[in-house]
Order: structure tokens, then sequence, then C-alpha cells
């Protein structure tokens, strides 16, 4: 093949992400070299990939996180390219500037676009100025607190008060009176310098209610950008995102476009080249107000995939080889996507994580099903990394259908072993609200809190499957058990083993 | 016909197994469900005429499950329990009781033989399957109330111990 992207990628990431980069490898005929921490030794990237390297133990700073490490794994594979998949070095300046000085090629974009980015106060005012809508408050942060009351007075309240350098919710504070405000921006700026060591904040009308609208860009290094239509990530807790779907029901095809052509915008003022996500906030009245631009493939990009039929991951990789994706014209949105997200996180105990052996699995399959999984069985799930277990994508012609098929998959996704969050999903699923279409970013503070499960009910289900599962060896006629018996075969239980055929 | 029990936090749900012609079906309090194929660790059940898939794993003392997408976890019951018999005869550590009606394939220990604690001493045939019973004591066997072949009950102690002196 003449047109080679490259002849081997260097996947700087672990679990279902650096899964899916390496499979998006080998269909381009790709080498794919993963990394990988003491605790992923047997992990499913590892499997998959043609090469490994193993870059130290398991705390993230000492392996993942380790530029210097991934750069050496790069250049020792002779990689050509790094792909950073999502979290970890994603996001992170200095690996993309690093590798453009060791001349390898970084799959996402240049360390200037992901700097302006990354800086939510800078990159506002860039976006104020090209004329993209955003929530009013305060263009920057100030040290004088009247500058905050006046601001807030000016947007109305209730307004927020949130982290520069921001995510994942930390130094972000709603604030309903002028009363509360000094005490919370200066529980942000605590916050906000012990996350992220940088105590800026600033403040912004908050928006009561709106709906979490976020749109695939792609730009190549030849001037073309392109929007590949919206996601809705309403469904939130906490502030992360756990359901997610396209088409969004709110959009009319007129927002659609407008949306569509102010995220092509957001990009192309940055100087942005690769994937990216343009997040906003959609409000009650159909406003909608810029929030900022994700610089690296999201974790519900398959959802695009799947109503596009663009491979979006595969794109990243053509684009850094300096392909155009002029090719990509005259896209559509095809149906109805939803993304769950399994997390080993107990969806009936406050999502406290869960860890321990995966001691049995099996996927859902059928037309339209997804799994992007970077587990299997016998895996030992820690807490040395997000908890992310699997995504479940279901494809079908309209939202109703998708729905079912979603709750249908996450039924016949079997992860035993550990806690996940999947009954809670089903419950969204379920809920009348949900299935109306009334997604707001509250949907779960507010139908999903006073939620139970009823254990009585299956507590004696359980009991009743659990009495055909199989404990132990059978035992053999002449009362030697085959091999050691277990502490279980010793107590005389009964085997209803495979060995029952009449 | 077998009796089981799992624990569900400090509760103990005890299930009742019967084969039935086309799968088994399970009593549980006044529940009855009835499971119409099984895998090694799938179940499909019916319940009001709408099929369920459960999964179900052992590990280690523990039982996971998920039906519906509901987890829970059961505990086997407690090392009092073994030895098998019925919940009536839990208690009494120098009786040996079938843990089903069933036929005695195998004695495994002869009138006078010193015993130890867990080892194997009966094994009863029930539901095409045989069942391993252990001693939960220490002791030596004082008599033998069956022969290889017999059919026992729940209610009658196959074997009886001398117990030995804690």
């Amino acid at each position: 093949m003449s047109d080679k992207l490259f002849n081997k990628i260097l996947v700087a990431n672990r679990s279902e992400i650096a899964v899916r980069v390496i499979n998006a490898c080998k269909s381009l005929g790709i080498l794919s070299v993963a990394v990988y921490s003491d605790a992923d030794k047997n992990s499913r990237h590892v499997f998959l990939a043609d090469e490994t390297v193993h870059i130290g133990p398991p705390a993230p700073r000492e392996s993942y996180l380790d530029i210097e490490k991934i750069i050496k794994a790069a250049k020792d594979t002779n990689a050509e390219a790094i792909h950073p998949g999502y979290g970890f070095l994603a996001e992170n300046p200095v690996l993309a500037k690093r590798c453009s000085e060791e001349g390898i090629v970084f799959i996402g974009p240049t360390p200037e676009a992901i700097n302006l980015l990354g800086n939510k106060v800078e990159s506002r005012i860039k976006m104020a100025d090209a004329g993209v809508p955003l929530i009013p408050g305060m263009k920057k942060s100030e040290s004088d607190i009247n500058v905050y009351k006046k601001a807030a007075n000016e947007a109305g309240y209730p307004v927020m008060v949130k982290a520069a350098a921001g995510g994942g919710g930390k130094g972000m504070r709603v604030v309903h009176s002028s009363d509360e405000l000094e005490d919370a921006v200066s529980a942000a700026k605590r916050e906000a310098l012990n996350a992220f060591n940088d105590d800026t904040v600033y403040l912004e009308k908050f928006i009561v209610n709106p709906r979490h609208i976020e749109f695939q860009v792609l730009a190549d290094s030849h001037g073309n950008t392109i929007h590949l239509f919206e996601r809705e990530c309403s469904i939130q807790r906490r502030h992360q995102k756990i359901i997610e779907e396209t088409p969004s029901v709110a959009l009319t095809d007129e927002l659609r476009m407008k949306m569509g052509a102010d995220a092509v915008k957001v990009a192309e003022t940055a100087g942005y080249v690769n994937a990216g996500t343009v997040e906003f906030l959609l409000d009650q009245s159909g406003s909608y107000y810029f929030l900022e631009m994700n610089t690296r493939i999201q974790v519900e990009h398959p959802i695009t995939e799947m109503v596009t039929g663009v491979d979006l991951v595969a794109e990243q990789i053509r684009i850094a080889a300096g392909k155009t994706i002029a090719h990509l014209k005259n896209l559509s949105q095809r149906g109805h996507a939803i993304e769950c997200r399994i997390y080993a996180e107990d969806g009936e105990n406050n999502f406290m994580p869960s860890t321990g052996k995966i001691l049995f699995y099996t996927e859902p399959s059928g037309p339209g099903i997804r799994v992007d999984s970077g587990v299997m069985k016998n895996n030992q799930i820690t807490i040395d990394y997000d908890p992310i277990l699997a995504k479940l994508i279901v494809h079908a012609n309209d939202r109703d259908s998708a729905i079912k098929k979603m709750i249908q998959a996450l039924h016949e996704y079997k992860i035993l072993g550990l806690r996940t969050s999947k009954k809670f999903m089903t419950d969204v699923l379920e809920h009348p609200e949900f299935n109306k279409g009334n997604t707001y970013t509250d949907f779960i503070e507010k139908h999903m809190t006073e939620r139970t499960v009823d254990f009585e009910k299956y507590k004696s289900i359980g009991a009743a499957v659990s009495s055909l599962v199989s404990t132990a060896k059978p035992v053999l006629s002449d009362g030697t058990a085959t091999g050691i018996p277990s502490p279980w075969e010793l107590l005389g239980n009964i085997q209803i083993g495979d060995s029952i055929h009449e | 016909m077998s009796n089981l029990d799992f624990l569900f936090e400090d509760e103990t749900i005890t299930t009742k197994t019967e084969k039935t012609e086309n799968g088994f079906k399970v009593i549980v309090g006044d529940e009855v469900y009835h499971f119409v194929s099984k895998g090694e660790n799938l179940f499909k059940l019916s319940i009001n005429g709408q099929s369920h898939l459960a999964a179900a794993v052992y590990n280690d003392g523990k039982y996971y499950v998920d039906i519906d997408s509901v987890l829970l976890e059961f505990n086997e019951p407690s090392s009092d329990g073994f030895a098998g018999g019925g919940a009536g005869q839990a208690g009494e550590k120098d009786k040996i009781f079938a843990p089903m009606p069933g036929k005695i394939v195998k004695l495994q220990v002869a009138v006078g033989d010193e015993v130890n604690i867990k080892q194997q001493m009966v094994v009863v045939e029930a539901m095409k399957m045989e069942n391993q019973v252990i001693s939960k004591a220490k002791g030596k066997v004082k008599a033998i109330n069956f022969a290889e072949g017999d059919q026992v009950d729940t209610d009658s102690p196959i074997i009886e111990l001398e117990l030995d002196e804690e």
C-alpha cells in the first residue's frame, strides 16, 4: 500500500480506549504498541497490541503519566506516532511538545491549541471576540471581590463560580444570593488550588436546568474543519456523564446547523487540527452558550460513529498523517445511538468505587450493539485507575427502539465479582421523563435521588439462581473427589452441575 | 428435592430445588421459580411468563448474582452447617445425615474408625448427582445404620459418632 499512514503507533493509554485505538490501527494496517503498568500485565489492551512495553508500577504518575517513559517506549519500538487516548496525557501540551522535539507525531492538536483551549478563561475571551455566544459573566479572574459582586448582579443570580483550570466539578460553586458570594469564591479558590495548583476562578450566570449539548469536530491540516453533529450528555452525576445519546431531541435542524457552525468557528478560531469536541449548554428557551472545547477523543465518541458511519479514531490517525478530510462532506445522522458507561462503582451505595476480580464476564450481541470493553474475565480491578470497565453502545432506527435495545443490552452484559451501576442506568432508561426526552443536567438529582431497588423481591430470585450454581467438582462414584475438594464440596452440598442429563 | 441455605446480609434464605420435566423448579418461601435453561453460569428463568437472563458465579464462599441488572451477593451458610443434613439436625455434630433424600452410593468409614473433622464419610446420590458428605467433628464411628444401596431420607442418621472430648 503506497499511502500507508504510519508503520507503527504507540498507544499511551490503557483499558477500553487503548483497545479502541489498537483496533483502529489494525483496521488501517498499522502495527500497534501497548504500554502497561504492573497492574495491567493481563489487561485486554496488552493482549491485543502487536508489541508491548512495560512502563512501571501501577501509580499513574510512575507509568501512564510519565512522559519520558512514554517517549522512550516509542523510540525503543520505533513507533512513528503516539495516540494519547483520553485522560492521562491526552490534554497535556508537554507530551505534544516532547513528541515534536523527538520527531514523533502526536495524534492530536498542537501544543498551542491544547494550551489555549485548556485555559478556560483565555479561550472564552477569544471565542467571545469571534462571536461565539457565551454565558454572561466575568471574562477573566479578578482579585477584588467587588468585581465578582458587580458581575454577579449584572448576570443575575444564581451564578456559578468556576476554576479557570477546572474540570470534573472541582472548584465549582453555585451561588444563589449575594451574601453567599464571598465565601463561595474563597472556597472555590481553595479547591482549585488543591486540585489544579492554580486558584484562578471566575464567575458566570448559572443556567437553570440546561441540556449539555456537544458537537464533534474534525479539522485537518489543509484548512478543512467540519462538525459531525451533536451528542446530548445531559445525564450526569456530579458533572460526570453517564449516559449519552445522539441526536438530541431538543435540536431542530435549524438550531443544529447554527450550533454546528459555531462549533466549527470555535475550532477554527483556536487553529485546531484533529478531533475535538465543542461543549455547549442549551437553555430552556433555545439559547446556547459555549462552555469549552475538549482537545481529545471523547469517551462518548462511539455514538457519533454509529449515526454518521465515520471511524473517528481512524480519522484522527489519517489527519495526523497529513491526509485531508475532504471525503467527509455531506454527512448525515442516521437513526439514534445511546451509550452507557459501565463503571466499577456501586450504583446502590452512593457510587462507591468497587474493586475485585472479574469472576464471570459476557457481552451482549446483535444488530446495532457495540461493546467497547477494556476488561476480560479474571482481570483484577483496582483503585489505581479510572473506574471505567466498558461502554455499551446501541444503534436503532429511532430513540424508543434504541432505549429498549440498551435496556436489553445492559441486562445481557454480565460482569460478576464487582459492583457496577448497571441497574442505576436501566432505571434511568426506564424513567418516564427520560422516555419523554426531558433530559436536563439536573435529571439524576431530580429523579434518581429517591430511587430504591426492591431487594426484597430480588433476594429470593437471587437465592434461587444461586442454588443452581456449580460450586465444586462432582464426586466420583468411588467416593473420591476429582482433585482436591474445595471447602464447599466438603460441606456436602448438592452439586447441580453440568452432569445433570436425563 | 434438595434444600440449601444462603445468607443475604444477616438473613438466611432457604431454597428447595426440584428437577422438572423441562428444567428446574426452585421454591423460596411462597415463591416458585421455573428455570427453563441453564449453562454453567447463565440461567434463564421465567417469571409470570416473561423470561429473564440471570448470571451467577461462586467464589470463595460467596455467590455473585445478576438478575435484571440487579447485583446481589450471598454468603454460604456458616461453617456449622457442614456435614450436610437437614436444617433440623444442623446442631447435632455426632450424627451424619443425608443432605437430601437419596441412595447411599458409598460408605467411606467403618465402625470403630477414628475420623477427623471434614473427613469424607458417605456419598449420597440424589437427582442423579453424587454428594460428598463429611464429618463436622472429630471422633470415633459408633454406628452405621445403613448399607450401600439403601435409600435414606434426611431425618435418620446414617452414621453416629462418639465425639472426642474437647
